[in-house]
């Protein structure tokens, strides 16, 4: 072990897990071991692995093979309970509060409370919390409203409602996302205040600069694998952002060389903001080009496409569509003037689970599903034979176009969702992480069905947090980093280490 | 707990995980297929029960075709509820609105001398504008359905109170406007059974075999994907509120027929039987999802029961107890059945 042979075992040690989710591997061979009172930092790319690992942690995931040990013994984490009772506590990004409480309420959330004559005894809490309170700095009185409070303030909550709890450890995920840099400061001389305590912090977080000032030791994930852990000693910068890339990717596959001036733009894009997540955006799309959009998770790629797709408003910046101004109101407006869109979470946005395959496939063409323009009645034998087609074209496995979609693996009901809008044909069809959660075979099946669709003239945006996704599948990449195109990248300068390394730049505040 | 969007993802889960962890697939298996069946065997096992037990009162064509008849405006009233259900809201302003129309045609006829027809047309024009205010309290002012159909219901009562000063309309009721309920105009069979054969056929088709039925039951299934595929979130939900307005509507006019007045709150009490009949039928065939023809025997089921035990003469208290019994029954199963259809 990297800080010698520790005389009491390690807090945690998390050994050898696995875990997967249908056919997609979140976790293949993972350890972590986390020493009492150090701040150990959790870096990997999106898709890395790094959610899984805090879900199972917080016993909402279950590992399907490996081992958990605290103080030295095994241990099972079977609910959120569990890890409570281990001594574990989470925060989370969007962190969970109930705004008509006082700060003392919302502290003392699911903490037990010490009563009196079967009352809660809130003055006697209040003075056990008051100094830890004040010790982790909040500043606003315990009997203040949560509702005026800033995020920042409400870290400070649930990092005392951690040590109220008398956590061992506490996992902060993306702690600093919405915090200004004054605040970022403020809590790292509380991790630092807390580690000296002897309380672990695991810090997970994108932001390398603060990994590199804030751990003792810091962990890589990469597609689900422990890939490197770091000592002090030997943190770099150069060395975190290989070990996250890992290495060079291979080149792309020999596909036909795109020629852009011989397409007609189909949709510009200028300046278009809504804040905080897109501040002034602009680009063009072509017929017949698949642009990537890459960055990562919280970079405001989905915010961006939501404009484009009249879900959002947007608070300034203009559109054309082929030629003509372009603001929808609405993803009807949207879909009517001629786009289509693969949305990012499947299961709650993009599918009908209990319905069937053909009706998934329907939805959107029940215009050529009538039997008549002005007779409404549904033709339940082009229904299915569109089923069929598209089935067939996407090689989409099932039972019968009858079978409800939420039988289906996740490969085939992101094919589903696919193959909705390819008898539609849009001029412009948007998919966001269009292979998360499929299997290789699958993806490589979209892949070419994505490659088929603008090779027919069809513009297609690409989001994706998987690494070497946009090398492979796309004409040009643009990498987005809080709300910013901040490179554009075409052809051969295509490379998942360059999208990486674009998405990490440096920030510009 | 720990805080954050972890909890919330898990409390979505836990539900299809529970299931999953705790039954082998063949239980599961067998557990869906109970539960699509169990309505439809319980209303066999009870019309074979009831004949058995009183084969002179209960089997015979006569008391069948009654308590079809009976059944018929629950069930109009249940088809139309069924429309709101299967948009994902509920409508609790059905049974106030079908007892004010009611009124409304009764006093249209007797205080107004309208024709007949022309009462009608009017309040059937005033059940979909109901209809049409709910849907904009839910889907423009973002107000929960529970609330805002309570509220338009409870003011609907307020209007019917207004309008009869709590008096019911009896005096003056054209025999041509009774006959509408109690005529046999098609080879006999009561005209009740003929509309509530005519308006489930038509509710029908409308949800399984047409485009916009389709779009119906996508919102229904999931509004957020609805609306990414382009469908009119608002206005699907709308027509959900407006058709079961227009079938509230129904039902009063021909309960109003069929009692021969006009009374204030003579027709609420269909609101906790047409609930009882769509969450029963959402139990029949399918997982838990709301559709026509699962409303059609959970009316009847009800119907069948009340008959029962009002052939045995049964007390009063019991026929409550039926009734409330039925309807967390109804729920349970329904509940089952979708999260079975989800893990």
């Amino acid at each position: 072990m990297a800080m010698g042979a520790p005389v009491v075992p390690p807090f945690l040690v998390v050994r050898n897990i696995s875990k997967a989710f249908g056919g997609a591997k979140a976790l293949r061979n993972a350890s972590l071991d986390i020493i009492a009172g150090e701040v150990h930092g959790l870096v990997g790319a999106n898709g890395a692995g790094k959610s899984t690992m805090i879900r199972i942690l917080a016993g909402l995931n279950h590992p399907d093979q490996g081992s958990i040990e605290i103080d030295g013994h095994t241990v099972g984490i079977e609910t959120a309970h569990c890890a409570t009772a281990f001594g574990m506590s989470f925060i989370h990004q969007e962190l969970a509060f109930v705004p008509g409480m006082t700060v003392l309420q919302n502290i003392m959330l699911g903490v037990p409370k010490r009563s009196r004559f079967g009352l809660t005894d809130w003055a006697a809490i209040a003075r056990d919390v008051e100094p830890i309170a004040r010790r982790v700095g909040i500043t606003a009185s315990l009997n203040a409203n949560v509702k005026g409070l800033s995020t920042a303030e409400n870290w400070l909550i649930n990092i005392c409602r951690a040590l109220v709890r008398k956590s061992r450890l506490i996992v902060m995920d993306e702690p600093t996302a919405s915090l200004s840099a004054a605040e970022s400061e403020k809590l790292f001389a509380i991790i630092k205040d807390l580690s000296a305590s002897g309380v672990a912090v695991l810090y997970v977080s994108h932001r390398l600069d603060e990994i590199l000032k804030l751990c003792d030791r810091v962990s890589v994930l990469r597609d689900g694998n422990s890939v490197a852990e770091f000592t002090r000693a030997g943190l770099t910068r150069k060395a975190l952002v290989e070990a996250i890339v890992g290495s060079a990717h291979v080149g792309n596959d020999s596909r036909p060389e795109y020629a852009p001036q011989t397409h007609e733009i189909v949709l510009r894009v200028q300046n278009l903001t809504r804040l905080p997540k897109v501040r002034g955006v602009s680009f063009e799309l072509r017929h017949g080009e698949v642009l990537g959009i890459g960055g990562l998770v919280g970079a405001g790629r989905s915010e961006l496409v939501r404009l484009i797709y009249g879900a959002d408003r947007a608070d300034s910046g203009s559109m054309t569509f082929r030629g003509k101004p372009y603001a929808p109101k609405s993803p009807q407006a949207a879909v009517a003037a001629g786009l289509g869109l693969v949305p990012e979470e499947r299961r709650t946005e993009g599918l009908f689970l209990t319905k069937s395959v053909a009706f998934n496939l329907g939805l959107v063409n029940l215009d050529k599903l009538v039997l008549g323009r002005r007779v409404p009645l549904l033709s339940r034998k082009s229904q299915s034979s569109l089923a069929r087609e598209t089935m067939k074209l996407l090689s989409i496995k099932t039972a019968s176009v009858d079978s409800p979609v939420g039988r289906l693996s996740g490969g085939n009901q992101q094919k589903v969702v696919i193959g909705r809008w390819l008898q539609r044909a849009p001029h412009i069809l948007i998919l966001d992480e269009p292979t998360r959660g499929v299997d290789i075979g699958a993806r490589a099946e979209i892949h070419r069905q994505i490659r088929e669709l603008a090779a027919a003239g069809m513009a297609v945006l690409v989001i994706s947090s998987e690494p070497d996704e946009l090398p492979d599948l796309c004409d040009r990449v643009l990498v987005m980093a809080e709300g910013l195109i901040v490179r554009e990248m075409s052809g051969a300068s295509i490379s998942r280490s360059a999208i990486v390394e674009a998405s990490y730049g440096e920030r510009s505040h | 707990m720990v805080s954050g969007a972890i909890d919330r993802e898990d409390d979505q889960m836990s539900d299809a995980s529970t299931y999953n962890r705790r039954l082998t697939p063949r239980a599961k298996a067998g557990l869906g297929i109970f539960a699509r069946y169990a309505t439809i065997l319980g209303l066999l096992a009870m019309i074979v029960a009831f004949s058995i037990l009183s084969p002179k009162a209960f089997s015979t064509l006569g008391n069948f075709t009654n308590v079809l008849n009976q059944a018929s405006l629950a069930m109009i009233i249940a088809g139309g509820l069924t429309l709101a259900v299967v948009v994902g809201e509920l409508d609790l302003s059905i049974g106030f609105a079908a007892s004010l129309h009611g009124i409304l045609v009764t006093g249209f006829i007797v205080h107004d001398k309208l024709p007949i027809p022309l009462a009608i047309l009017i309040v059937l024009v005033l059940g979909a504008l109901i209809g049409l205010v709910n849907g904009f309290i839910v889907t423009k002012m973002k107000v929960n359905s529970v609330i805002a159909t309570l509220g338009v219901g409870t003011i609907i009562t307020g209007l019917a109170f207004a309008y009869s000063a709590g008096v019911p309309i009896v005096a003056g009721v054209p025999e041509a406007f009774l006959q509408l309920s109690l005529g046999r105009w098609l080879f006999g069979i009561p005209n009740n059974i003929v509309v509530m054969v005519f308006v489930l056929g038509i509710l029908w088709v409308l949800v399984e075999r047409t485009s916009i039925g389709q779009e119906i039951q996508a919102v229904g299934g999931n509004p957020a994907a609805s609306r990414l595929a382009g469908i009119n979130v608002d206005r699907i939900k709308t027509l959900g509120f407006v058709i079961s307005g227009i079938c509230a509507a129904l039902t009063g006019i021909l309960l109003a027929s069929r009692l021969g007045s006009g009374t204030t709150s003579a027709a609420d009490s269909y609101l906790l039987t047409a609930f009882a009949a769509v969450f029963l039928g959402s139990a029949t065939l399918r997982d838990g999802e709301f559709h026509v023809l699962g409303t059609l025997v959970g009316a009847l089921i009800i119907a069948f029961g009340f008959n029962g035990l009002n052939i045995f003469g049964a007390p009063t208290f019991s026929q409550y107890v039926f009734q409330g019994a039925i309807l967390i029954i109804a729920v349970g199963l329904s509940s089952l059945g979708r999260s079975l259809a989800e893990s």
